[in-house]
């Protein structure tokens, strides 16, 4: 979404380009992996984790805040604490080794996203989008900040997808359309089991015969596409020559990646994961297939595949299975927003535990990552890592988009001046209000995005006289 | 051969012309240019000194040291990065190259100081800027930067044609490759029309803004390609498939993803069929004859010599790695891969004329016929008059376009299958692609994107949301139907769609299908009214239910029904709010599934009961408060149905009265009289708008007291703003007789926190404002047209005068040439919309005899390479 300021910034970089100016994506051109294209330096990665049926602003708020805080609390007034001497509530338990890197963010507002039981792209984008692809505004901010972060596969989704309706529809264990976004009209796709992620991503290190041929194959019809087109393109000119010769260029640029992608292939197979025989199966439960996934994001980022990860840990349809306690039921997340219990468990209880779950789930994302030196030999990967747990549709499971809290957890290099904080923003329609766009304007702003204002605006907020554009100054450092 | 752009001179005249002012004001020199000469230069550094002159002559006044109007200042030049210089010169360049700057009234460069200036620009800018102003000329947004006047003046005699090109394929055309490469037919072609392909993700999107945008300006990048990737995969994984299942009963076919299990059950391509039922590898014969079909389905032609010589070498190799089937699948992938599946192939071939041109080859004529006359392929008829010599001369041409015109059949389809939502479909038509040239060029598709806050509009308002497309898409749905009603009736179409007070609302259940349920419920009515049916319905039911049985549209059928009793009273309380006043429902109970029209309000009509309305137990004393409450003086409220339909609806005229364009062109909370008077400048009146200027960051501010128009009219009253609003205020605020919801008002409601009388709950109470008398006069000038040009009353005055215009008839012309050449007009093009515009008047307003023109032009029919 650049400005008008970007676009001639653009047009003026691209002078002298006539006839060869290129949509090819840099990353696709950049070298080797993704901590070697930042040269020495570490590149910043980012993690995406979402989730269905709203996350619940009251979860958050520490047990231990006296009772003048949780006073303010419920009135939803603006403060700040720092988390240190505080407990975590209990479902954040496996978070508690990781406080010092944390931040829980209340007070964001996203009404200019789709809200309600499904948002699709919205949250990741801070726009209405309506399953229709024409609703697809702009790139969502991981598309963003992925190409800030090149790497060869630039940007990697994975999608616990909704089964019984829901945002997106298709085969849960396929690749199906994800939440993200390349640009407008333009979705991202995610894979939907750890088996199909396992045989995509790692296909070209892949040991298994009939793999290896298939992977082959598609390296030569690409190989034979290119070819093709850049035939046509050369006996072209001008606008003629460029409607071929993009298209050309983009299918040489996926061969180059899949070059270099086999170029890694030492640093792949040392980073592959080891997935035992249950996370393949086609009725994975839930919950091991969030693990699955686990595993390969964080077999993705180790290995320098990519910097930027979106994963969907759960949407209002995808049927639970595997929750401690209940492990046998199948549960509907959309009757548990309705108040449903399932087996022997009420429904916020099972809340909780879903929750508990991608708490879990995030320690071993925190744990491994810290315990992962950096390639670069100073520190940890954790160092240079940002990661934000948040709820694809803000509040509750009927969400009106009034609040949309997050959880940050974030390495000792990142650029947002949040660490170990409970921070309640100004809530909605008050001076100083936040909306989910100036949060995403924050994080593009920090890792150098000039980007004025990232996101729709909310023309509710208008009658409230606020300014709704840019960042959250106090986050920047 | 004369040059193709128009001199310079043309298209300094054509801005000034188009921005309706007198061509004099750029044919005679202007006495202020004369003083400017003498007056004193301020130093601009980093400039040279013969283009600084200039600069200080016209420019340097208001962008200067004493003035940086719109922040823009030339006298810091030498001071400024590379990026800001970039920035400033790209906008000088523009400005003085579309005659934006120095502004009407100022005085002007002459020719000569105009070329200094741009030439200087060039050269620090590069080639690119003249390229980027090039490119420019071919987006929708410059269409009219071509004079209207010579363009219509008949004075031009260069002969029309067609830049030679590829032209991307919309989404509608994608989808009928994807079924022509299955070879689906009948009625499987036709459920696909409105359902979509589980692998298969469409690589293209229309933008809903007005006007005209399939132009042959789009190319594919990166993204189409990886959503390419992925579809060919699918399509040709399905062509395999179906080919090795081909004959076998198919529920007995296995599929790996069972959510996943269609497939073209009648494809099966013998050629396919011997590659996969060969455990031999197959022939050099057998391969090609593959990728011939493969090439049929996918690209409508044979592979040449060498494409076969190819993709043989490609087939082989991939035989001996993974056998037939994979081999067979990779090549169909590799061909939907083809960058020409993507596009429509306008070359031309055989010999160049004198003026450079060549012909559509037969098979391209073929292909440019059927894709402007609907999205499929040609039919068989028009490929054989193609492959027999019969599709050559102008007659040939208007043979077949007026056969596929008056074929009924072979385009019919839904108008817009993205609008089907859970109840109702978009309205299917003989030739779906007439009508979207009209949703185009009214641009009322985009009310769907203009978000409102329902409790504006009692809650009445459903914004598009998961599954549907809300109270705008039956808005817009609505409006579909009254431009296919005007096509149909092909008289006078631009006139009536401007100025008819006909519409069509709730419009399905109309006619003979409304009259039988309507007289079921009266009928019923009739014969229980007087039992008792609110204390005893149970027994009312029980007695009667033979006879209610028979009334099928009541849907009971067992008293024994869990439902049965409370549908009866409903049936019955509804029926008593309508039939003992004489009135007529809307044939559907608002308590049925999934209700949701509440719209009628917008065309400033009284309400339809809301869903819920009926539901009450029949001794609830909610109910009968509710009831009371709802009730007016005259004892009725609702909507009176009328079952014949289009019907005349007061203080509504044609098209840009209808709510969906009323809200298309609409913000979230107000109007939008400048976004409306930008459309009749440049949709109407073939007029031009600059482009905002980039410093500008339009806001119309907030004031309690003030009506949206005051505001307006305020914040663009100076100069600066005043140069380009002139050109859209006066014939944009009349429609302020609207709101923004499109309802019909006299006043405006005052809505403004200070101004809030008392809140409501937003969903049976809403906000109280005041309201202020609203002003709806206006001007009309820009016809050329003395009769026409001048203040007007109202929008309703407006209208008329623009429905009798000339250049208002023209100016559509020139976008239906747009709409079915996929471009601009450029000069050369006069004769084409001269005969078009003719046909029109001479056919009586026929919109056919325009297509029939407009396809068998020079324009249509040649094309000529160009070399940039």
């Amino acid at each position: 979404m650049p400005t008008r300021r970007e676009l001639i910034k653009a047009g003026l970089y691209a002078l002298g380009a006539v006839g060869g100016s290129t949509l090819l994506p840099k990353h696709l051109l950049a070298e080797g992996g993704a901590a070697s294209l930042a040269g020495n330096k570490a590149p910043t990665r980012f993690i995406f984790i979402h989730k269905g049926n709203g996350l619940l602003p009251d979860t958050l708020v520490p047990p231990s805040f006296d009772a003048d805080l949780k006073s303010k609390e419920k009135a939803k007034e603006a403060y700040s604490v720092d988390l240190d001497g505080h407990t975590l509530p209990g479902w954040m338990e496996p978070l508690a080794g990781h406080a010092q890197n944390m931040t829980i963010l209340q007070g964001l507002s996203g009404k200019m996203c789709t809200t309600g039981h499904h948002t699709w792209c919205s949250s990741l984008g801070a726009f209405k989008a309506n399953e229709r692809l024409s609703s697809i505004k702009w790139a969502t901010v991981d598309f963003e900040l992925a190409k800030m972060f090149p790497s060869p596969f630039e940007h990697i989704e994975l999608a616990c997808f909704p089964g019984g309706g829901g945002n997106s529809r298709g085969n849960i264990n396929g690749i199906e359309k994800g939440f993200s976004a390349r640009g407008p009209q333009q979705p991202n796709y995610a894979f939907g089991s750890p088996a199909v992620a396992m045989q995509e991503l790692f296909k070209s290190v892949s040991e298994d015969e009939a793999a290896q041929v298939l992977y082959k194959l598609d390296r030569q019809m690409l190989q034979f596409v290119a070819g093709n087109e850049s035939g046509i393109a050369s006996e072209l000119q001008g606008v003629e020559q460029a409607k071929v010769g993009n298209y050309a260029e983009s299918v040489e640029a996926i061969r180059e990646r899949n070059r270099k992608v086999e170029a890694m292939a030492d640093q792949i197979r040392k980073a592959m994961p080891d997935l035992e025989k249950n996370y393949y199966a086609e009725d994975v439960s839930t919950t091991d297939r969030q693990k699955g996934f686990v595993e390969i994001l964080l077999s993705t980022l180790t290995s320098g595949m990519t910097n930027v990860i979106a994963f969907t840990a759960d949407e209002l349809g995808t049927a639970y299975t595997g929750l401690p306690k209940i492990e046998n039921e199948r549960v509907n997340l959309h009757d548990v927003g309705h108040g449903k219990g399932f087996g022997n468990m009420e429904a916020l209880d099972i809340r909780d535990s879903v929750r508990n779950q991608h708490a879990k789930l995030i320690d071993t994302i925190v744990s491994r990552l810290k315990a992962t030196p950096e390639i670069t030999g100073k520190g940890n990967m954790f160092d240079n890592t940002v990661l934000f747990y948040f709820p694809d549709n803000g509040e509750t499971h009927h969400s009106k988009g009034s609040e949309w809290p997050f959880v940050v957890m974030a390495g000792d290099n990142t650029k947002l001046n949040m660490g170990r904080r409970y921070i309640r923003l100004p809530k909605y329609g008050q001076q100083g209000h936040k909306t989910l766009g100036n949060m995403w304007t924050t994080v593009l702003n920090a890792y150098g995005n000039p980007i004025e204002h990232y996101g729709a605006p909310d023309s509710g907020l208008d009658k409230f006289g606020i300014d709704q554009k840019g960042a959250i100054k106090q986050f920047l450092s | 051969m004369k040059p193709v752009m128009k001199p310079r001179k043309r298209v300094i005249a054509a801005a000034l012309l188009a921005c309706g002012l007198a061509a004099s004001a750029f044919l005679s020199v202007p006495q202020p240019q004369a003083q400017a000469a003498v007056k004193a230069q301020p130093a601009l550094g980093g400039i040279p000194k013969d283009v600084a002159r200039v600069m200080g002559k016209y420019c340097v006044d208001c962008h200067g040291g004493a003035k940086q109007k719109g922040n823009v200042r030339f006298d810091t030049f030498a001071t400024l990065g590379a990026e800001d210089r970039a920035e400033l010169l790209t906008k000088a360049n523009e400005s003085i190259h579309f005659e934006e700057m120095p502004p009407s009234g100022k005085p002007q460069p002459t020719d000569a100081e105009r070329e200094k200036l741009l030439a200087w620009f060039s050269t620090q800018l590069g080639k690119s800027a003249d390229k980027g102003l090039k490119d420019k000329m071919r987006y929708p947004h410059y269409g009219n930067v071509v004079d209207h006047d010579l363009l219509f003046s008949g004075t031009i005699d260069d002969k029309a044609y067609t830049p030679a090109r590829r032209w991307l394929i919309n989404p509608m055309i994608f989808k009928e490759r994807v079924m022509d490469v299955f070879e689906l037919e009948g009625r499987e072609r036709q459920n696909f029309a409105s359902r979509e392909f589980y692998g298969v993700t469409n690589p293209f999107v229309l933008s809903a803004d007005s006007g005209v945008k399939d132009y042959d300006i789009g190319q594919l990048s990166g993204g189409h390609l990886l959503v390419m990737l992925n579809n060919a995969k699918w399509i040709a994984g399905k062509q395999v498939f179906a080919a090795k299942h081909h004959g076998t009963n198919h529920r007995g076919v296995k599929h790996e993803n069972p959510k996943d299990n269609w497939y073209p059950r009648n494809f099966g391509p013998e050629s396919f069929k011997a590659i996969l039922n060969s455990e031999a590898k197959p022939t050099d014969q057998q391969l090609t004859d593959a990728i011939q079909q493969q090439f049929a389905l996918a690209l409508g032609r044979s592979a040449d010599k060498e494409e076969v010589i190819k993709y043989l070498k490609l087939m082989r190799s991939m035989v001996d790695m993974a056998g037939n089937e994979q081999a067979l699948q990779q090549m169909c992938t590799a061909v939907l891969l083809e960058s020409e599946f993507l596009y429509r192939i306008e070359f031309g071939g055989g010999k160049e004329d004198a003026y450079g041109r060549k012909k559509l080859t037969p098979h391209e004529a073929a292909y440019a016929i059927s894709y402007a006359l609907g999205d499929r392929k040609p039919d068989e008829a028009l490929l054989q008059a193609a492959a027999s010599g019969r599709l050559l001369t102008k007659a040939d041409y208007r043979r077949e376009v007026e056969r596929l015109l008056d074929d009924e059949e072979y385009y019919r389809g839904p108008v817009d299958p993205s609008l089907s939502g859970g109840h109702y479909q978009s309205n299917v038509v003989s030739h779906p692609r007439i009508v979207r040239f009209f949703r185009d060029f009214f641009g009322y598709r985009a009310a769907a994107s203009v978000f409102k806050d329902p409790p504006r509009a009692e809650a009445r308002y459903q914004n598009p949301g998961r599954g549907t497309v809300g109270s705008p898409g039956w808005l817009i749905y609505e409006a579909d139907l009254i431009v296919t009603w005007h096509v149909e009736n092909d008289k006078n179409v631009f006139e009536n769609l401007l100025t008819s007070d006909k519409y069509f609302v709730y419009p399905q259940l109309t006619g003979e299908k409304g009259k039988q349920i309507i007289d079921e419920w009266k009928l019923v009515w009739n014969t229980l009214k007087d039992k008792p049916w609110q204390t005893e319905p149970e027994k009312v039911l029980a007695e009667n239910i033979d006879f209610i049985k028979q009334q099928k549209s009541l849907k009971i059928t067992k008293v024994e029904d869990k439902r049965a009793v409370s549908n009866f009273v409903t049936n019955m309380r509804f029926f008593s709010d309508y039939f003992p006043k004489g009135k007529t429902p809307y044939p559907r109970g608002p308590w049925t599934h999934g209700y949701y029209i509440n719209h009628s309000i917008f065309y400033s009509l009284p309400p339809t009961p809301m869903r819920g309305q009926y539901y009450q137990k029949p001794d609830s004393p909610e109910y009968w408060a509710k009831k009371q409450q709802e009730t007016h003086e005259d004892g009725f409220k609702w909507w009176d149905y009328p079952l014949e339909q289009p019907f005349s609806i007061p203080n509504r005229k044609g098209i840009l009265s209808h709510p969906a364009w009323l809200i298309a062109h609409s913000l979230n909370f107000h109007t939008d009289p400048i976004k409306r008077g930008r459309w009749i400048r440049e949709k109407l009146l073939a007029g031009r708008v600059p482009d905002v200027p980039i410093t500008v960051d339009a806001q119309v501010p907030e004031h309690p007291e003030k009506t949206f128009r005051q505001r307006v009219e305020e914040v663009t009253a100076p100069d600066e703003c005043w140069k380009c609003h002139k050109y859209m205020n006066p014939v944009g605020l009349p429609f302020e007789a609207f709101d923004d919801f499109g309802r019909y008002r006299t006043e405006e409601l005052m809505e403004h926190p200070d101004n809030l009388i008392k809140a409501g709950n937003g969903k049976t109470t809403f906000d109280e404002y005041p309201t202020k008398p609203i002003r709806v006069s206006g001007a009309l000038d820009g016809t050329n047209d003395s009769r026409l040009d001048g203040p007007v009353d109202d929008p309703f005055e407006l209208i008329d005068k623009l429905a009798k215009s000339e250049r208002v008839r023209q100016s559509i012309i020139r976008h239906a040439f747009r709409f079915y050449m996929g471009r601009n007009e450029m000069l050369s093009d006069s004769q084409t919309l001269i005969d078009a515009d003719r046909a029109y008047v001479e056919s009586g307003g026929s919109f056919r005899a325009v297509i029939v023109s407009l396809l068998t032009s020079d324009s249509f029919m040649y094309r000529k390479e160009m070399n940039d």
